[in-house]
């Protein structure tokens, strides 16, 4: 990789101030308001090393949880939630019973492995369902919840469709990963996606990271890899039912479900009206059976 | 073996059994909100009607139907307020509008009902009705402010519905259009039941069968939008919470067979007969109310439980051959994820 010539300002190991624009020295990536950000998650990089996890856990100082073992490989985090807004999940592709494998292919064909994260979808189901505007979309096109407008009604929680929100009972308000919106404000690539090893996670300008992960599912085709494909990118898989499309997307080689992701989600706003109307019409109709039954129901007196 | 990870259909494989989507953090206090939301808005209905179109033998439904509006609003908006995790906040509720929530709209439906509700009932009680016919201005006033009560009313009826159907809740979103017409009915018949029963201690037997009329009407209605619904459930793959366990005999015997098939049939013999049997005529209207409790009830609680079945969910968001998407994107989508997966 080549060493961006503003790196060779800053040769200290520790410096007393912050590098301006230091995401462009670590992701090659300036963040400036008005543009899309977002995640690319290729999951075939994935070494289950749960740096990003950490990362998260560290800068946004979120308490510990989930403490002992699961039994489901080494995912010992279980699921995304108010305290975990980055989630390794283990998938050991092996087999049961019959089935089981006795001889593995190389390259992670046996086991999958993939960091979720708030999709910071583009039409977001919990930013559509939040009733006092706490949910917002900000300048980086990011999903954020604001803590201090958030009053812990929790609809945002089963509105999305991927399980990502959750209520924290410790403070009452809802919380999910921010994209590091104060990261991004001050220049900073969101912790996860620094501290990922492999560039698994990779943090970017929303259309480059589309194009990047484009010629990333050619590469592993021509590879042989011929299962790759890419899941919330426009088009695809996740980025279905009016989503338009995850502004954090994956690159998976199986079944969405099998990462605990739906093929084909939909927007819930979508149902409100169709629902509401069709409720109207049906008290409409019971309303005239009762001014009928007002005006001339009287019978045999 | 499982050498070709792709597969052309989901052969059933979960992440280790875990949930996908995540359970509303609801309890009871939502799905009791949702009952008496909907008595409370249908009532506001009836006693309108029975106030424009009634005679003066109609006074006590209007009184009634009236007074239960606002006793609905008045439980209703605590019961939401404590279900807040951050209740001194509730505020906020109203600190924007937004037409793509449910809770959103629903919030200002609830308060301009409580409004209407709490001006019409206080110029009901305040005011007057003279033997003559003739209304005296705080009883006009009422009269006013009871037609935007009654069309907030309709909403407090049946948006509940919309509330529960947007989200990703598999049992809650698969039936949308039927579920509003399934709570809507049920609202319109506890409505009229709660206010036979009114008019049962009154004592004016006339009212009572119109009442119930009404009800059977209602709950007829329900019978066939329930029915619509189970086949949502059965096409799309969700039907297994409603289907077994408590759950399931809550809702098919609670909700269905006691709470529309006992009063069906009450109503139907007293309207067939020459003389109406009161004891029916309570018993029908009661097994109502208490069907109609124990069907918010179990769809609430199935809905809760079906986003922790992640084969349920999953069945709900597969592509299915069979159906086409009604928007083009989502067509070419699915075009495509045929192919490709």
């Amino acid at each position: 990789m080549n060493v961006p010539p503003r790196a060779l300002d800053y040769p200290d190991s520790f410096l007393d101030t912050v590098i301006p624009d230091e995401s462009e020295l670590t992701c090659g990536t300036k963040i400036e308001p008005g543009k899309s950000y977002g995640f690319f998650t290729d999951t075939t990089l994935c070494i289950g090393c749960k740096a990003c996890e950490v990362a998260c856990k560290e800068w946004n100082n979120l308490p510990a949880d989930n403490l002992g073992l699961t039994g489901r490989s080494y995912d010992n985090t279980g699921d995304l939630g108010a305290n975990t807004l980055r989630h390794v999940s283990f998938i050991e592709k092996i087999g049961h019973g019959e089935d089981r494998a006795t001889e593995m292919a190389p390259f992670q064909s046996n086991w999958l492995m993939m960091s979720d994260v708030c999709k910071h979808c583009a039409n977001a189901p919990c930013l559509e369902a939040c009733p006092t505007g706490s949910i917002f979309r900000t300048e980086f096109d990011t999903v954020v919840v604001q803590q201090d407008i958030c009053n812990g009604c929790g609809y945002c929680v089963p509105a999305c469709p991927f399980g990502v929100v959750e209520l924290s009972l410790d403070d009452g308000k809802a919380h999910k990963c921010t994209l590091c919106y104060d990261r991004l404000k001050g220049g900073l690539e969101p912790a996860c996606a620094k501290a990922c090893p492999t560039d698994s996670i990779q943090f970017g300008e929303l259309n480059e990271l589309f194009d990047r992960a484009g010629k990333r599912v050619e590469e592993l085709h021509e590879l042989g890899a011929t299962d790759a494909y890419l899941y919330g990118a426009p088009d695809t898989p996740g980025a279905t039912g009016g989503l338009r499309h995850l502004n954090a997307f994956f690159l998976l080689t199986d079944r969405p479900e099998v990462y605990n992701l739906p093929v084909a989600p939909t927007r819930a706003s979508s149902r409100a009206a169709p629902s509401f109307l069709t409720g109207l019409a049906a008290m409409a109709g019971l309303t005239l059976a009762a001014a009928a039954l007002m005006s001339n129901g009287r019978g045999r007196r | 073996m499982n050498k070709r990870l792709g597969h052309e259909t989901w052969d059933g494989e979960t992440y280790y059994g875990q949930p996908s989507v995540k359970p509303s953090p609801f309890d009871w206090k939502v799905a009791a909100y949702v009952y008496v939301a909907g008595i409370a808005g249908s009532s506001q209905i009836i006693a309108t009607m029975a106030d424009r179109l009634g005679d003066r033998r109609d006074e006590s439904i209007v009184r009634n139907g009236r007074a239960v509006a606002l006793a609905g609003a008045l439980i209703g908006a605590p019961l939401l307020i404590v279900d807040l995790k951050t209740p001194e906040r509730f505020y906020n509720m109203l600190r924007i509008f937004r037409t793509t929530s449910p809770m959103s709209f629903g919030s200002y439906i609830l308060t301009g009902f409580g409004l209407f509700s709490s001006l019409t009932a206080a110029g009901h009680f305040m005011g007057e009705r003279r033997r003559d016919g003739s209304r005296s201005g705080m009883r006009r006033v009422a009269d006013m402010m009871q037609v935007p009560a009654a069309f907030l009313g309709a909403g407090m009826s049946t948006y509940t519905a919309a509330l529960l159907s947007s989200t990703s809740a598999p049992v809650w979103s698969a039936a949308p259009e039927a579920l509003a017409v399934q709570f809507g009915t049920s609202a319109m018949a506890t409505a009229a039941a709660a206010l036979s029963l009114g008019e049962r201690m009154s004592g004016d037997p006339e009212n009572c069968r119109r009442l119930d009329a009404l009800a059977a009407v209602a709950a007829a209605g329900e019978l066939v939008a329930a029915g619509l619904a189970e086949r949502c459930y059965r096409v799309l793959g969700v039907e297994g919470t409603l289907n077994t366990g408590t759950l399931g005999n809550t809702y098919k015997i609670g909700a269905l067979a006691v709470g529309l098939g006992v009063p069906l049939a009450c109503h139907a013999i007293n309207a067939l007969s020459n003389r109406p049997s009161r004891g029916l005529s309570v018993l029908g209207s009661l097994a109502l109310l208490a069907g109609g409790a124990m069907m918010r009830q179990a769809i609430f609680k199935a809905g809760n439980k079906s986003a922790e079945r992640p084969e349920d969910y999953f069945r709900l968001t597969e592509p299915r051959p069979g159906s086409t998407p009604r928007r083009r994107v989502d067509r070419d989508i699915a075009a495509r994820t045929m192919g490709l997966i």
